[in-house]
């Protein structure tokens, strides 16, 4: 163990041993290690046919080059500067290994000062370990399993040879082109568990040590163990342990149990089981391992992008990619002009209402707004009708018309600025197969573009038109997965924030509702408020307690609207209960009724217009099934308090009680009250979603 | 089209310019990385076997796809081909700022980077796989000084250099300057020296080196 400790201070290196010839170490023993000189110069020529050009950095075995074969050939010169033969000996087995995520060995030659160098396939895109860098709270989901499931093709490939790598580490697994590349294996030792050799020196750093490496053991369950502390710090952007010193580190990993639990299913389980130490526990192999996680599905998303801190938005989704597409009715009314005008017109409004930060005057144009509806609706509400009337004929026509005359060839993608979407077809293969049978994963669909992964926390969108369009999915696409990640504890946490912040804000609502009412002549009565209010918390509940546990799921749209309905029908029964406890009695307002209620059923309503309980269910039952209330507490809406939201839900409110002929003014009231107690009190992911650091 | 022809000949002209003197050379920083240093105000970008291109790409351009352009203003890119500045495309020419991204032809994508205000000198960085022969890091469009250093707006950030160097130019000549001990071709010195089209810099903590092209 001592032994073991003393190898794995960084200071214990041991200086040249062979400073002869022309070598001299020109760092000081003192100088950071990025300083430290190298022992080559740019042009030098240690091996005949290859030129120096400069050196890439310092690694445990020594020191690796860039350069070129005379030929023009970029290749990765690692000097080997102890020319152990265990060593040499493994990296001759690993030199006809071929797979696309191992960083290829040309050769393993020897120049005239007798030392070794490997000479290596060259990569030019990023580590692991400096993708990290930029990531302090852990990399997006997809990116990390996109990660993860190249190197574990890679390390079972090696496994799969009869080879421990025995040194994995961000520092060794790169992405080149977007492909992961695991390097370094050549000097991994081979497998021999039966001959644990004299060497108590150790390699790799000590954060991604398994326990029994301290025993001298290097069976490759130490690998799968190295994997699950990578696949923790990619999510969390932490190892499991940490610690002051060498010493205390090796120490946990011994003895400590690593903390999983911020980790959600099934990486929770997965982690967990490659750090157990005893190696029989954790994973026979690395297919297994990575069998316990989805796949990837996204391709492009280890492109190397240099602009982290050039501010530009989320993860564009390409205008007219697969994805994007509206289905064919949707088509049809995109198509359409009129429409069109004003969906523009409502997302430019939206864009700015959102953009806007000034919160008092949204409060202030929202009240506006909300007085100006209720004191006009009985002018407005024939206009309304009409144009609806004259829009529906004219869509008819038009949609007759349509099927009657061929179609006209869809113009290309908006011209011109497609280019950022340009990508250059299908992103390469990422995880091959581990041996045989199918990949890991389907084929990927092209989410985002080659620009999408550059995407700045808490940047600003651009704005250009494309990009800004396609923000409106992207924000959506890739951290729904993390909200999945999201602990119970934290979950209920924010359920109840959610659920005690809602009492205030549905009790001004109720205040703000009595005095719009009571400014159009007509002031309801205290226990009038006191059932708005109570109904308004009891909806606004109602919505939050199922959103919360369906956030961040990708769950039917129908089977969620009839868990609501049911939710509904409690709310009527209790809003009826409540009703007739307090002996309230909800009159409708003839301003706000377009249909004659004379002809009201009798099951229904009572001589005066009373509602009965069966009007309560059906009620309550339609406005939580026709809206899709779970969207307004979405952590990953557009906007924590949206207009075009609480519209849609008073709307509806207003159609529901005329269909069912309940006084719409009260539920209208109770609607506008759940919409902003709903949205002002569900949490907001802002911009892109993370798992939480812990 | 018009408008194409003199552009063209221009930049014949100094693709001609450039195999008579020494306007573009390699930098070969040791543990940071290849950049290939282009000193005219006008830099033509191009495919890799353009005769033409200050900066040849590998990738499918044409010969002289776009020129970029270094005056008093600023910097501006002229699109002889089709050309992007953010997403949206050139006509004649359009200005680049600090973060630009250059998009040309399909595939091609480039950031332009002019980290400090005060100087005149960029860099562009790769944002697509396409490099030039042999591949660098970025390429830097050096207008009067280039400074290699710690400091994340310095031209060539160095993470772990203790302190910077700066390249900088004289009407023709190329100096390099640093705080201490500098070495130029294996000849000792202090602080600050000229140095030639293909010299080896070092310092305590630093070895770069120039490589004409």
């Amino acid at each position: 163990m001592n032994a073991l400790v003393d190898a794995m201070e960084p200071g214990a290196e041991k200086p040249a041993t062979a400073a002869s010839g022309p070598r001299s170490l020109p760092g000081k023993p003192g100088d950071p290690p990025g300083a430290r000189r190298f022992i080559y110069p740019s042009g030098a020529r240690p091996l005949p046919g290859m030129t120096i050009k400069r050196g890439i950095g310092h690694g445990g075995f020594g020191e690796v080059y860039y350069a070129l074969t005379d030929g023009g050939k970029e290749v990765a010169l690692k000097l080997i500067r102890r020319n152990l033969e265990v060593e040499l000996r493994g990296v001759r087995h690993c030199l006809n290994l071929k797979h696309p995520n191992l960083l290829a060995i040309f050769d393993l030659r020897r120049d005239d000062q007798g030392d070794h160098w490997v000479v290596m396939e060259y990569v030019t895109g990023d580590s692991l370990e400096q993708v990290l860098a930029t990531h302090p709270h852990g990399l997006p989901v997809q990116q990390a399993l996109a990660w993860f499931h190249g190197m574990a093709a890679g390390v079972a490939y090696l496994h799969d040879h009869g080879v421990v790598h025995r040194d994995l580490k961000p520092a060794n697994i790169f992405s080149d082109q977007g492909i992961v590349k695991v390097g370094d294996y050549g000097l991994s030792k081979f497998i021999s568990c039966s001959r644990r050799s004299g060497h108590t020196e150790s390699v790799g750093t000590v954060h991604y040590m398994a326990p029994q490496i301290a025993n001298g053991l290097y069976c490759k369950e130490i690998d799968i163990y190295a994997l699950g502390v990578i696949l923790y710090e990619m999510l969390t952007g932490r190892v499991p342990f940490e610690g002051e010193s060498v010493g205390e580190v090796l120490m946990k990993h011994l003895t400590t149990p690593p903390d999983v639990s911020m980790l959600p299913e099934p990486f929770q389980a997965v982690v967990a089981r490659a750090l157990e130490k005893d190696p029989a526990r954790r994973f026979a192999s690395v297919e297994q391992m990575a069998a316990g996680l989805p796949p990837p599905v996204q391709p492009e998303v280890l492109t190397r992008v240099a602009f982290a801190d050039a501010g530009r938005g989320t993860a564009p989704t390409l205008p007219g990619a697969p994805g994007s597409a509206s289905g064919t009715a949707g088509q049809w009314l995109t198509d359409e002009p009129i429409f069109r005008w004003l969906g523009d017109l409502g997302r430019k409004a939206a864009r700015s209402w959102n953009q806007s930060k000034n919160t008092p005057v949204k409060v202030a144009i929202l009240a506006a707004g909300l007085i100006l509806l209720l004191v006009f609706a009985q002018g407005l509400l024939p206009i309304a009708v009409m144009a609806l009337g004259f829009y529906a004929a004219y869509a008819m026509i038009r949609a007759i018309l349509a099927m009657v005359l061929p179609r006209a060839p869809a113009p290309a993608v908006p011209p011109g600025p497609q280019p950022w979407a340009g990508a250059p077809g299908p992103g390469p293969p990422f995880g091959p197969p581990y041996g045989p049978g199918p990949p890991p994963g389907a084929g990927p669909p092209p989410g985002a573009g080659p620009w999408a992964s550059e995407s700045a926390p808490g940047g600003s969108h651009a704005a250009s038109p494309p990009q800004a369009q396609a923000g409106q999915r992207g924000p959506h696409a890739q951290p729904r997965e993390a909200l999945v990640l999201k602990p119970v504890r934290h979950r209920v946490a924010e359920l109840l924030g959610s659920m005690l912040a809602a009492a205030p804000v549905v009790l001004v609502m109720t205040v703000v509702m009595v005095l719009v009412n009571g400014f159009r002549g007509w002031e309801p009565r205290l226990e009038q408020a006191a059932w708005l209010a109570v109904v308004g918390l009891a909806g606004t509940w109602a919505v939050l307690i199922p959103g919360k546990v369906w956030e961040g799921r990708h769950g039917d749209a129908m089977v969620r609207r009839f868990i609501l309905l049911v939710v509904g029908l409690a709310l009527g029964a209790a809003a009826y209960a409540l009703a007739s406890g307090l002996e309230v009695a909800l009159l409708p307002d003839p301003k706000l009724s377009a249909v004659s209620r004379s002809r009201a059923p009798s099951l229904f309503y009572g001589p005066g217009g009373q509602p009965y309980l069966m009007a309560y269910l059906a009620v309550f039952a339609t406005l939580f099934a026709v809206n899709a209330w779970w969207r307004q507490c979405d952590p990953l809406r557009a906007a924590r308090m949206r207009l075009w939201s609480l519209l849609v839900s008073v709307a509806l409110a207003w159609l529901v009680a005329e269909l069912w002929r309940f006084p719409s003014n009260w539920l209208m009231m109770v609607a506008c009250t759940m919409s902003v107690a709903i949205q002002l009190c569900s949490p907001l992911v802002p911009k892109r979603g993370r798992l939480p650091p812990g | 089209m018009i408008r194409q022809q003199p552009g063209l000949w221009k930049a014949l002209a100094m693709g001609f310019s450039n195999a008579v003197g020494t306007r573009r050379f390699l930098l070969w920083v040791d543990a940071v990385g290849g950049f290939w240093v282009c000193l005219g105000d006008e830099v033509v970008l191009g495919r890799s076997t353009s005769p033409v291109a200050d900066v040849p790409l590998l990738a499918d351009l044409a010969t002289c796809h776009a020129r970029i352009r270094r005056d008093s203003e600023g910097y501006l890119i002229e699109a002889v081909r089709e050309a992007y500045v953010d997403g949206r495309p050139v006509v004649h020419a359009a200005l680049l700022r600090d973060g630009s991204r250059i998009q040309l032809g399909s595939v091609v994508r480039l950031v332009f980077r002019r980290p400090h205000a005060l100087s005149a000198t960029a860099r562009l960085e790769f944002a697509s796989h396409h490099r030039t022969q042999p591949s660098v890091d970025a390429v830097l469009l050096l207008a009067d000084v280039c400074v290699l250093g710690p400091a994340p707006r310095s031209h060539i950030v160095c993470p772990d250099w203790p302190a910077e160097v700066t390249l900088y130019r004289v009407d023709d000549a190329l100096y390099c300057r640093t705080a201490g001990a500098l070495e130029v071709d294996g000849r000792p010195g202090r602080d600050r020296a000229q140095i030639g089209p293909d010299s080896r810099i070092a310092g305590p903590h630093f070895a770069m080196r120039l490589e004409p092209l």
